[in-house]
């Protein structure tokens, strides 16, 4: 139940972000909308859950995007992974370490398709501008993902957790 | 144990996508078509989640702009928001109007070879410039379909769902055309960047161009017909080393403001 309404959730956020885009000037501040609804679910919902919320995040944003197919599925596997691996040793205690992760996983994701597109296509033509906004998209995540992470909470003590 | 086959299932779709990424032949067809089902699903979605928008989208920019106008009393703000608001509707209208007066006259040069589109979104990740339009496999689009306004070049099509497309648009750093200097012998490739201006490449520097020449497409990529605007030289600098020139192009379509555009049909 709480893995699917997350992942709603993320997806609608996605579709929003998608729809608000044109008609918003600032194009260097583009939080990853999908990204903190992913790491939330892995790390307090378990792996199988997680990769339900990666599989679906994953294809949502390759249908939103025209980044080339599979890219952005790998990236969001490779995100599940690593966030499957560090379940043990990080552990968040507040929507501030919360949002560093989220930062942390914005900044891994980039480099995971720049290190993608080289490796397996030998493109580096796009890294410039991969690299340029790798930065500013991690810090607004951050600060976006502070309040994802309060909304969630939210919900969880007025609804999902009531009973 | 439900750990492990998840992460099994994870290392499995990792492969997948890889593969697919890779353009492995069956993998790729086969995900490409999952992806297109599902992404047919957000075309209806996206284009009810823009209706909205659209609607109040100048009326919205120009709210901010009456913060000040708060430490007036109550009643007069209320008044004049309200005739504010009407008034934005009113100027919007006039401007959709002349915009929509414009692409009707260019389709009307061709009417049988244009469709018109309107943009219901842009692309989730700020590396690429992408736009998605409202109209998709339905309609007849295809991939590598032009896409223009009537100031100009916009992109191409780039990937076709059901009811919407997505449209690579000139800026984007995968993009190139092939472009000539309008009134002059001179032919370059005009490259994206991933920024607002654009680099004409391949240009020597004994060519013959300068500031504030015109480009437009030379047809001879196979995409874009020939004569269309691409956009305008802001800097040429013959200085640097190497044979060819270091220019820079201001395209003549804002990207971020695109409500509307044309479509070519080949």
């Amino acid at each position: 139940m709480k893995t699917t309404v997350y992942i709603i959730i993320g997806i609608l956020l996605l579709v929003l972000e998608a729809a608000i885009s044109p008609h918003v000037s600032l194009d260097v501040l583009r939080p990853e909308l999908g990204m903190p609804i992913l790491l939330y679910v892995t790390f307090f919902l378990g792996a199988s859950s997680g990769l339900i919320a990666a599989l679906s995040i994953g294809l949502a944003e390759e249908g939103l995007s025209a980044a080339p197919n599979g890219s952005l599925l790998f990236v969001s596997i490779c995100i599940y992974l690593i966030a499957v691996a560090m379940r043990r040793k990080f552990f968040i205690d507040s929507k501030y370490s919360f949002a560093y992760l989220s930062s942390a996983s914005v900044i891994a994701q980039s480099f995971l398709f720049l290190a993608l597109s080289f490796f397996a296509r030998g493109e580096a033509r796009g890294a410039v501008s991969i690299l340029f906004y790798t930065l500013p998209n991690a810090i607004v995540t951050g600060f976006v993902s502070i309040i994802l992470f309060s909304f969630i909470e939210y919900l969880n003590n007025t609804v999902l957790e009531r009973n | 144990m439900r750990n492990s086959i998840a992460i099994i299932i994870a290392i499995l779709v990792l492969v997948i996508s890889f593969l697919s990424f890779t353009n492995a032949p069956f993998v790729a067809r086969s995900y490409s078509t999952v992806k297109n089902g599902l992404s047919s699903v957000f075309g209806p979605v996206l284009s009810v989640a823009s209706k909205p928008l659209d609607a109040v989208g100048g009326v919205f920019d120009s709210y901010f702009n009456l913060v000040g106008a708060k430490k007036e009393n109550a009643e007069l703000k209320e008044k004049y928001e309200r005739i504010y608001v009407e008034n934005q509707k009113l100027v919007e209208t006039e401007r959709e109007n002349v915009r929509l007066r414009k692409l009707l006259e260019f389709s009307q040069k061709k009417p049988n070879t244009m469709m018109a589109a309107g943009v219901i979104g842009e692309d989730l990740k700020n590396w690429f410039r992408c736009i998605i339009i409202d109209k998709g496999r339905k309609q007849n689009v295809r991939e590598k379909m032009p896409v223009v306004t009537p100031r100009g070049i916009v992109g191409q099509v780039v990937e076709v769902d059901l009811w919407h497309a997505k449209v690579m648009v000139l800026n984007d750093a995968n993009s190139s055309i092939d472009v000539n200097v309008e009134g002059k012998n001179t032919r370059g490739l005009l490259e994206g960047t991933g920024q607002n201006t654009v680099k004409l490449k391949y240009v020597i520097k004994n060519d013959d161009i300068e500031i504030g020449d015109k480009l437009v497409t030379s047809g001879k990529d196979g995409i874009y017909p020939k004569g269309i605007p691409a956009g305008i030289v802001i800097t040429a600098n013959k200085n640097k080393a190497g044979i060819f020139a270091d220019i820079d192009v201001m395209p003549f379509n804002n990207f971020r403001q695109l409500d509307e555009v044309l479509l070519i049909k080949k």
